[in-house]
């Protein structure tokens, strides 16, 4: 029950970030804060059966769910490419604008969009 | 490797295609490099034409392919499924693609990294529109968003970067939400693919509960965001208003309709899916009519463009929803079903005509302000275009989407008409044809001549650049498309209500009589209700009403906003409809 409680708080701290945070980087921080979360919660969940890691040989008995691990690790590199991606956009916002305030950037690009 | 691993073809040539890209940038140099980019491109989006057309007979007379991706056993592997739907949505995707592409070539983006994601886009767009899994849909959903987001910033302005920051992080988000409802799902069943999940819910007590119906409800605001449904539009507009044209033709012609064919398949099947639908067709109606309001609304030509994009995507919603709620067994279903994807099909030709002659207009004239910009078709005609071409193109489109026969438009509208049968919907979306032709009045000025000829205005001076060759063709293309998807359209009609119902021979056209009276006598109320309608906003205070729209407060949390109240909203319609 605790880590439920420890994965929601780190997720509404994600969300809240993304929505509160002014910083565009602090934003891009908080989206991986969030997705980290879900990917702990697929992996506390899928240890709820089992105790041992999912490697089949010889011997080894009582597996976790080798589904929801399977699954994170493709989570994982999606995160990472969105997360290289939004960083590399958050660069060339700053060389336009000079500020890394969602707020600023766009009231400087909305006054000139074209 | 068998023989019905063929279906696999629309995926894996554009991805080849785009390993061919980088190669042949990485081992050759010059006209060499040229060459092998062009014959990837050729691969990538040429040889799948060949497949689909191989492949059409059989679907039409009824098979359906489902293979489990490296011929695992199925509780495990991958499950895709080759049937009318997915047909359809692969061929609409090359269609448009090829099209865009063609008019790269002249107006730009270039190059090999342009070219690469435009192949991996298109292969997701195929794979969205065949996945029976839910994870693989995930994937499928998230590389058509990455590669969205990069193209969005390949125009290099500004604002293009800013739309597509703001398109990553909610879409970004909304894919969290996803995977959170996924795991509801996995640890209710035990499974991923479609089938698997409804199977196991249906031997759950009471269909798996209130988990299910939230783990639902989830997926569902995620797939609405990207289809850009009422309170989840925000990103759009910006996004698509500033990214390259022929990748503004692409986004909205095609990317924000495969989602919500994919959806489909969710919905037919889960408990709780037909009222998921149900609201997403009442917010498709809605988004309709407040579209076309906020478009009539806008200065700037494209984001006007971007709006009707919205607005007609909420004609294809609420039909698609009706026909979710009805059935797709059901013959109202069936033309409903029909109806949507017609529009949707004949939506993606003339907004991606409309999204290009535009842009190239636009491009020339150097101004994109719907006030400020007139004489457009002069300085067509100084840029090298002898014939108005690009004009005559617009026309079409704009008469298209305003919905005058024998137009493609014209047909799909009146096959909406004809599937709701004088529900409220009808009238809703009638409504927003009123709208629709006055918006399209509006844009049409930026071609009507100036009012003082030898008025000194600096930007008619010079015109920078010319219209090419392969811009023309691709608009041309288009063109006869509509032209020839509405003098054909009673035909078509059969075909693709005979490959949604998965062969089922049935020979009621949608509508059944196409150029009837009633569907005539609508079509002139609409056109002069629109002229009426735009002489209203052109006066004083109507100019200030729309300022208003124009004007109102838009930010970065609003989306999240709308994206918390839409997806809380969902949840707690389908927890009370339970």
């Amino acid at each position: 029950m605790i880590e439920q409680i420890l994965l929601i708080i780190l997720f509404l701290i994600g969300f809240w970030g993304i929505i509160a945070k002014k910083n565009i980087i602090k934003k891009i921080f908080a989206l991986s804060i969030l997705n980290s979360s879900v990917l702990i919660l697929y992996i506390t969940e899928g240890s709820k059966i089992g105790t041992n890691a999912p490697i089949m040989e010889e011997g080894v008995k009582n597996v976790v769910d080798p589904v929801p691990q399977a699954l994170m690790l493709t989570a994982i590199v999606i995160g990472v490419c969105i997360t290289a991606l939004a960083l590399a956009i958050a660069f060339r916002l700053y060389r336009y604008t000079h500020t890394l305030d969602i707020d600023k950037i766009h009231r400087k690009l909305h006054d000139e969009p074209f | 490797m068998s023989h019905s691993d063929i279906i696999f073809a629309p995926i894996f040539l554009p991805l080849l295609g785009s390993a061919l890209v980088f190669c042949g940038k990485s081992f050759f140099k010059g006209r060499k490099a040229k060459l092998i980019e062009y014959s990837a491109v050729f691969i990538g989006l040429g040889l799948p034409w060949i497949v689909l057309f191989y492949l059409l007979p059989f679907i039409l007379s009824g098979t359906t392919i489902q293979l489990v991706i490296g011929n695992w056993f199925g509780g495990v592997g991958i499950i895709y499924r080759f049937d009318g739907l997915a047909w359809l949505v692969i061929f609409l995707g090359f269609l448009i693609a090829s099209a865009a592409w063609i008019y790269t070539l002249g107006a730009g983006p270039r190059g090999l990294g342009f070219n690469a994601i435009f192949l991996i886009q298109t292969a997701a767009l195929a794979a969205t529109a065949m996945t029976a899994d839910l994870f693989n849909l995930f994937v499928c959903l998230e590389i058509l968003g990455i590669t969205s987001y990069v193209l969005i910033a390949s125009s290099e302005k500004p604002g293009a970067f800013l739309a597509s920051f703001s398109y990553l992080m909610i879409s970004a988000t909304a894919m969290v939400f996803f995977l959170v409802g996924l795991l509801g799902l996995y640890r209710l069943t035990g499974t991923l693919s479609y089938e698997g999940i409804a199977a196991g819910l249906k031997i759950l007590p009471g269909e798996g509960g209130i988990t299910a119906i939230v783990s639902l409800s989830l997926i569902v605001a995620a797939i609405a965001m990207r289809v850009a449904v009422m309170p989840l539009y925000g990103w759009l507009p910006d996004a698509h208003a500033l990214a390259p044209h022929a990748i503004s033709a692409v986004l909205s012609g095609v990317l924000i309709k495969t989602p919500l064919f994919a959806l489909t398949r969710i919905l037919i099947i889960l408990p709780g899916g037909i009222e998921a639908g149900r609201l997403m067709g009442y917010a498709g109606a809605a988004t309709a009519l407040v579209g076309v309001i906020i478009a009539l609304a806008q200065k700037d030509t494209k984001r006007l463009l971007a709006y009707h994009s919205i607005s007609q995507i909420g004609y294809i919603v609420s039909a698609w929803g009706a026909a979710v709620t009805a059935g797709l067994s059901t013959p109202a279903g069936l033309t409903l079903m029909t109806a949507a994807f017609l529009h949707a099909m004949y939506h993606a030709l003339f907004k991606g005509l409309l999204f290009l002659t535009i842009g190239t207009t636009t491009d020339l004239a150097g101004e994109r302000d719907v006030y400020k910009l007139r004489g457009a078709a002069i300085i067509l005609y100084r840029g090298g275009e002898k014939f108005p071409v690009t004009l005559l193109c617009f026309l079409v489109g704009a008469l298209a989407i305003m919905a005058i026969p024998p137009l493609n438009g014209y047909a799909s509208k009146a096959a909406l008409s004809y599937a709701f049968k004088g529900s409220w919907q009808a009238s809703v979306l009638f409504a927003a044809g009123i709208g629709t032709t006055a918006s399209f009045i509006k844009l049409s000025r930026i071609y009507w001549p100036q009012k003082k000829i030898n008025q000194s205005s600096p930007k008619t001076g010079t015109i920078p650049g010319k219209v090419s060759g392969s811009v023309q063709i691709s608009q041309i293309f288009l063109a006869i498309m509509c032209i020839a998807s509405g003098i054909f359209a009673s035909r078509i009609s059969l075909i693709v209500k005979k490959l949604l119902s998965n062969g089922i021979i049935d020979t009621n056209r949608v509508p059944p009589n196409l150029f009837s009276i009633q569907n005539l006598e609508k079509t002139a109320i609409t056109v002069t209700a629109g002229i009426v309608l735009f002489l209203i906003v052109s006066t004083g205070s109507g100019k200030k009403i729309l300022s208003l729209i124009r004007n109102r407060p838009r930010n970065f949390q609003g989306l999240f906003l709308s994206f918390s109240l839409g997806m809380f909203g969902l949840t707690l319609w389908m927890i009370y409809k339970s």
